[in-house]
């Protein structure tokens, strides 16, 4: 039994093999592309939406809201990074009740790709926002002690992000595989079902500790510390 | 459980590429459309606050208009009531004059017919009188009329015969006129009467058809009358005395 999808190789492309995690990431990929493609093709201001139009933009301002209330203020940038965060990890989740369908999710190299740009991007986004000595500024606070604490917990968000996913998402899948070798005809049904609410909330959890990191490098010194009881 | 360097780097690039796949064909459409859709929102709305605006100014003055039509047909009507009022005055007026106009005509057409009857009534009156008289007279004491009446001017002539004559200044002649001739024996019988009271008088007769029954004498401005019109208007101021007392009588007995 293989507990993770990276060594299941499902084809070769270019002389390169292409694991399990890979294949149904692009499955993951193409799946939110082309239904966004589909929806938003020929969109007018003048005519009314569609329902799926109508579902498309609840789910976005859904996301926009949940990241303006956390980050205090309109972001499409982070719109853009939290939400996909959120898409693809909750869209993985969800395909795991099709039969033969391995959520990229459930691969560490995934959750520690996703831990990893989280990592970058926090950075990138409190440079973009202070600037660089600004930003850099932050591991000092409020004493220069405290710059390798900062550094570690830096890390160490990137390292809970990733476990927590992986280990949540691929329990799951570890526990249904299992289940179904056991009794295969009522607890494995009930697990996926479950597998399908932690998904959810694992993906919401995902995107809501990134933008809370992502806003709390962005935010200014002031507010930071306003925030802080 | 381990972790493939190569898988975190595809995935790495697999995320970036789904975060600008996502840009491309989701975020931005979405919210560009709901971007847009929130201006043309606000577009309309603001179309249909001028288009209020305009519908409450249009409304504004068309209770403007209502408001002075209403004046205007308020003043139209006062007007139109008093044009109305004074033609029906005018009216009433022209047709209280015209009434007056025809109820003196009538009246006077009654006092015509009045005077008209009186006339034949009195005519009638005095022929039937000097028919009845002159019959009973001869039938009952062998006496003319005319003789009758001759006598009585003379007896009438006999008390102002000085005023007569004073009247009659320098006249040397007299004129008896009557209504038919009168017989030579009361001619001359009428003559020698007044030789008596006016010896120096000259005396003619002479025949009037026109005049009524009776006898005329004129003397330069002096006339005395005796015919039956004088007597009848005497009949006729006794009849209408004695008339005006019977209603008189009725009045107050009604009243009472």
């Amino acid at each position: 039994m293989n507990l993770s999808p990276d060594q299941t190789i499902m084809f070769n492309a270019w002389g390169l093999p292409i694991n399990a995690t890979i294949f149904y990431t692009w499955i993951v990929m193409a799946l939110l592309t082309v239904v966004s493609i589909l929806i938003t093709r020929n969109l007018r201001a003048d005519v009314p939406p569609n329902r799926w139009r109508t579902t498309l933009e609840v789910i976005v301002q859904g996301i926009q809201g949940q990241i303006e209330e956390i980050s205090g203020g309109p972001s499409r940038h982070l719109l853009y990074y939290a939400g996909t965060l959120f898409l693809f990890v909750a869209v993985s989740n969800l395909l795991l009740v099709v039969p033969g369908f391995e959520p990229p999710t459930s691969s560490l190299s995934t959750t520690t790709a996703l831990a990893l740009s989280v990592l970058i991007a926090v950075p990138m986004f409190g440079i973009s926002s202070r600037g660089l000595c600004g930003y850099l500024k932050t591991y000092i606070e409020p004493s220069f002690i405290m710059l390798p604490f900062n550094i570690i917990a830096e890390f160490s968000r990137g390292i809970s992000l990733a476990i927590r996913l992986y280990g949540n998402i691929m329990s799951g899948a570890v526990i249904a595989a299992i289940l179904l070798t056991v009794a295969p005809f009522f607890f494995p049904v009930v697990m996926d079902a479950l597998g399908l609410l932690t998904g959810m909330i694992q993906a919401y959890i995902f995107a809501i500790l990134a933008t809370v990191y992502i806003s709390s490098a962005t935010a200014s010194s002031a507010k930071v510390e306003k925030d802080i009881p | 459980m381990s972790i493939d360097w190569i898988t975190v780097a595809a995935q790495i690039a697999n995320f970036l590429v789904l975060v600008w796949l996502l840009r491309r064909f989701l975020y931005r459409p979405i919210l560009d459309g709901i971007d847009a859709r929130e201006a043309e929102i606000a577009k309309r709305m603001q179309a249909a606050v001028t288009a209020k605006e305009q519908a409450e100014a249009a409304q504004t003055e068309y209770q403007n208009k209502v408001q002075a039509l209403h004046v205007a047909q308020s003043e139209m009507t006062e007007t139109i009531r008093k044009k109305a009022e004074e033609q029906r005055d005018a009216l009433l007026a022209a047709a209280r004059e015209k009434m007056d106009a025809e109820h003196s005509a009538w009246q006077a057409h009654l006092d015509a017919k009045a005077r008209d009857y009186a006339a034949k009534l009195h005519g009638a009156g005095a022929a039937a009188l000097l028919s009845l008289t002159r019959k009973a007279l001869g039938d009952l004491a062998d006496e003319s009329l005319e003789a009758r009446m001759a006598h009585h001017l003379v007896q009438q002539i006999k008390p102002m015969a000085k005023d007569l004559i004073g009247a009659a200044g320098q006249a040397a002649g007299a004129v008896i006129t009557s209504h038919s001739p009168l017989p030579p024996a009361t001619q001359d019988a009428l003559t020698a009467e007044l030789r008596t009271i006016m010896p120096d008088v000259s005396l003619r007769f002479e025949v009037d058809a026109q005049q009524a029954p009776g006898l005329v004498l004129r003397l330069g401005g002096a006339q005395v009358e005796w015919t039956t019109d004088s007597y009848i208007d005497g009949l006729d101021a006794m009849i209408i005395d004695q008339l005006t007392k019977n209603s008189d009588t009725k009045v107050h007995s009604h009243g009472d």
